[in-house]
């Protein structure tokens, strides 16, 4: 690519920016980001590719309960090890930018919640993310019962068609309802 | 492969700057978007000229984005706080920044169109009276005859190579600052209901909303560990929903009605025992005010922990309500004694300089107070709760009463500017030190709050509020000694009027004898007098709510239709799967007769 680690050369910026939600200084921040977590000997910043346990170092993300499932569904990698080069990490950035559209929004947060990767939200989806969000799997975790009565309210609400998942549109529905996803869906570095 | 060629296809055809908001709107990987712009830059055949063009276009633009967010004030700030405490705390942050950036900016009008004018042109105004210090606490003595306040100011036509009438520009400085605010207001909250409230479910205060409103940019260990306790909480409540007896439920609407019967009494109490008597010099009017201010609401929130709310929203609200009718009503009072009284008094020399100076006295000492109240109220409540009596732990930073206070002193302000058009920069100077010193005391001595209210909402009803009551209030009080009161007669840019709106009237009648201007007085004599007028813009006003009420009501039936449909469609879909899964099983081997009834499925 031609750029050394420190600087990102003009043509690629403008295209970062026409391609992505964020402005000037905000790439140039994640850049600077970026670049810190690089191993020292390596020159060629762009396309190196950040394992995950590197990227979940950085505390906008360290603490938050879905922070693998944010890096496997930003990583463009071929083995799905949730790895990010730089193109995918400004991916990251801009679906959780001020000025990203509900529809981008909705359509990762999907992504994130779908933890096997089917598509649609299963029972079990619905589960681990109320594991995700609730802390656990120790003895103060949610009762079998709770846990069931709380998976049928939600498709009771949001399953529209009655098949049992909640799919994307459904998903979408759900969100255009709820006016505080698209202030809370939001991580700034 | 197919789709993508669609997707170029369709993006080939618009215009350069939607393909390049639509490019950046698809949910893919950059790769894949830098992939398909190259292919459709490849189709594209462009003049250079228009190449070129588009490009700078679009230069300017992320030039104008980067600066805007260079000049964003408190970026790093509003970021800690947002990722220690949550969305909900930084609302009060926010919604602060942007009650300071209206000071500034009302600041700068006034300076410049009032102020500015008469400093440079005007006639010397000294002061006789030395600056003590205790000027600045009382605003009398040295401040009385300055700019600060509306006596200073002259009625004279400035002549220097432009006429410039100080009379004129006093007025319509600070009426078009009034209208602009409104404008403002209603837009943000125009726009803040349609995204936060009527595509909301009433009904729904379901998992869902707790599951989606999980705040991303928490940063803190603590705080993630904590939120996540008070959403299992509140998830297994939601998930045995118990009903309650008849017992439990008289009980509580008895305990509601008692402790509303109780906070009416205190608020009329309080209103009512300002029977201003005192003289208006004294500092004790504004720190009563502030006193009770301080004092009350605290009562209030103890009869919050004795009422029994559903839900956590319901709890705010009465709250809120409650605070709302105090400081309405204090300020109520204080408005119909400066309107009735101090403004007929004859001994007073320049009643309008009088009641400017008891603003500006209740906004410092309202001022002080906030920042006591912000030392006692959480300095010394977490060193109880962190020393004394562990139980308690650190104190919450309760949003609601401090967006309050922020409210209610903005409404001081507003109604103060006719009377002291220099109180916006006291205002600036109180927002900028309460924005570090809350920030400080919040950091220092809070917690985050255990239960997260909707904030989006919340932020609705704060504007909401800010707008009906206050800032409603304020106009009409600034309207009405425009209108109606009798300026004094030996001081301000109004001396020798019968009432401040004359001025337009005189200035009218100079007009007529102007060639060319006929228009302006047409308009002043047939719209702006007129009754009828006003009385028709009323009606269509009203015809054109109604209709757009009906509008609603019919969207609303339509949805629940299409509703309706959707069900229905997948009972459908349902029973043609169970029809094929019984074929199925019953003619296991008739391959043929499968495949069309699966034909017949899709075709239905």
């Amino acid at each position: 690519m031609g750029t050394t680690a420190s600087q990102l050369d003009k043509g690629m910026l403008s295209e970062y920016q026409e391609l992505t939600f964020l402005t000037k200084q905000e790439i140039l921040l994640a850049y600077k980001r970026f670049s810190e977590l690089l191993p020292k000997e390596e020159t060629n910043g762009i396309s190196y590719r950040i394992p995950m346990n590197a990227i979940l170092e950085l505390p906008e993300l360290k603490t938050n309960p879905f922070n693998e499932r944010i890096c496997k569904v930003f990583s463009t990698s071929d083995s799905h090890d949730g790895s990010l080069n730089f193109d995918d990490f400004l991916d990251l950035l801009s679906a959780f930018s001020d000025s990203a559209t509900l529809e981008i929004k909705s359509h990762y947060a999907f992504r994130i919640f779908d933890f096997d990767d089917d598509g649609t939200l299963g029972r079990q989806d619905l589960e681990k993310l109320v594991n995700c969000l609730t802390g656990g799997t120790g003895d103060t975790s949610l009762t079998p019962d709770e846990m069931k009565q709380l998976i049928d309210n939600i498709l009771e609400e949001s399953d529209i068609d009655k098949d049992g998942t909640v799919n994307l549109s459904e998903f979408q529905h759900v969100i255009s309802r709820s006016p505080d996803f698209v202030s809370s869906f939001k991580i700034v570095l | 492969m197919t789709d993508e060629q669609n997707l170029v296809k369709e993006l080939v055809g618009m215009s350069t700057l939607e393909q390049t908001r639509a490019i950046r709107e698809l949910t893919m990987s950059f790769e894949e978007k830098k992939n398909i712009r190259w292919i459709i830059n490849g189709t594209k055949a462009l003049a250079v000229v228009q190449k070129w063009l588009c490009q700078f276009f679009r230069r300017c633009s992320y030039t104008m984005r980067s600066a805007r967010q260079a000049l964003e004030l408190w970026h790093g700030i509003m970021k800690e706080i947002g990722g220690k405490f949550g969305t909900s705390v930084l609302t009060y942050f926010l919604f602060l920044k942007w009650l300071l950036l209206f000071n500034i900016f009302s600041f700068v009008v006034n300076f410049s169109f009032i102020t500015v004018p008469l400093l440079v042109y005007g006639p010397n105004i000294t002061s006789n009276v030395s600056f003590r210090g205790l000027e600045l606490l009382t605003g009398a003595g040295y401040f009385t005859h300055t700019v600060m306040y509306y006596g200073a100011y002259s009625n004279e036509t400035l002549r220097h190579g432009v006429e410039y009438n100080l009379q004129l520009a006093y007025f319509f400085t600070i009426v078009v600052y009034m209208v602009l605010c409104g404008i403002a207001l209603t837009f943000s909250m125009a726009s803040s209901f349609k995204k936060n409230f009527v595509l909301v479910d009433p009904a729904s205060t379901s998992a869902w909303q707790l599951l989606c409103s999980w705040d991303f940019s928490l940063t803190g260990e603590k705080t993630v560990t904590q939120r996540k306790n008070n959403l299992r909480e509140s998830l297994s409540e939601k998930a045995q929903q118990k009903l309650l007896t008849l017992r439990e439920k008289l009980k509580h609407s008895g305990i509601h009605l008692g402790s509303w019967l109780v906070s009416t009494a205190l608020v009329a109490g309080c209103a009512s025992s300002f029977s201003l008597q005192q003289e208006a010099e004294t500092l004790l009017v504004p720190f009563v005010v502030s006193l009770m201010n301080l004092v009350i609401p605290l009562f209030f929130s103890l009869f919050n922990k004795f009422e029994h709310y559903s839900n956590n929203r319901s709890q705010i609200y009465s709250q809120v309500v409650r605070n709302v009718l105090l400081r309405m009503s204090i300020l109520g009072v204080l408005c119909y004694h400066w309107m009735n009284e101090v403004s007929q008094r004859e001994s007073f020399l320049c009643w309008e300089s009088m009641v400017g100076q008891a603003l500006y006295r209740l906004v410092i000492v309202d001022f002080l107070f906030l920042m006591l109240g912000s030392f006692f109220g959480e300095f010394l409540r977490n060193v109880i709760g962190t020393k004394l009596h562990r139980r308690l732990g650190p104190p919450e930073f309760d949003v609601a009463r401090n967006v309050l206070d922020l409210i209610y002193a903005q409404t001081l302000a507003w109604i103060g500017l006719y009377f002291s058009p220099l109180l916006p920069s006291i205002q600036i100077l109180k927002f900028f030190i309460l924005f570090y010193l809350k920030k400080v005391s919040l950091t220092q001595n809070c917690q985050p709050p255990c239960r997260t209210g909707r904030a989006a909402q919340m932020q609705t009803i704060f504007i909401f509020l800010l707008f009906i009551p206050f800032y409603v209030g304020a106009i009409s009080i600034v309207g009405y000694t425009a209108w109606s009161l009798n300026p004094s007669q030996n001081c301000g840019p109004f001396r020798g009027l019968d009432r401040s709106f004359s001025v337009v009237e005189l200035w009218m009648a100079g007009l007529q004898t102007l060639p060319g201007s006929g228009w302006a007085v047409w308009i002043f004599e047939n719209i702006i007098k007129s009754e009828i007028f006003y009385f028709l813009i009323t009606l269509i006003i009203l015809a054109i709510t109604y209709v757009f009420y009906q509008l609603i009501q019919g969207r609303k039936m339509l949805i629940d239709l299409l509703k309706q449909r959707i069900v229905n469609e997948g009972k459908d879909k349902s029973f043609l799967l169970d029809k094929l899964q019984n074929l199925q099983k019953s003619r296991p081997k008739k391959d043929t007769k499968h495949g069309r009834v699966c034909y017949q499925t899709f075709s239905l």
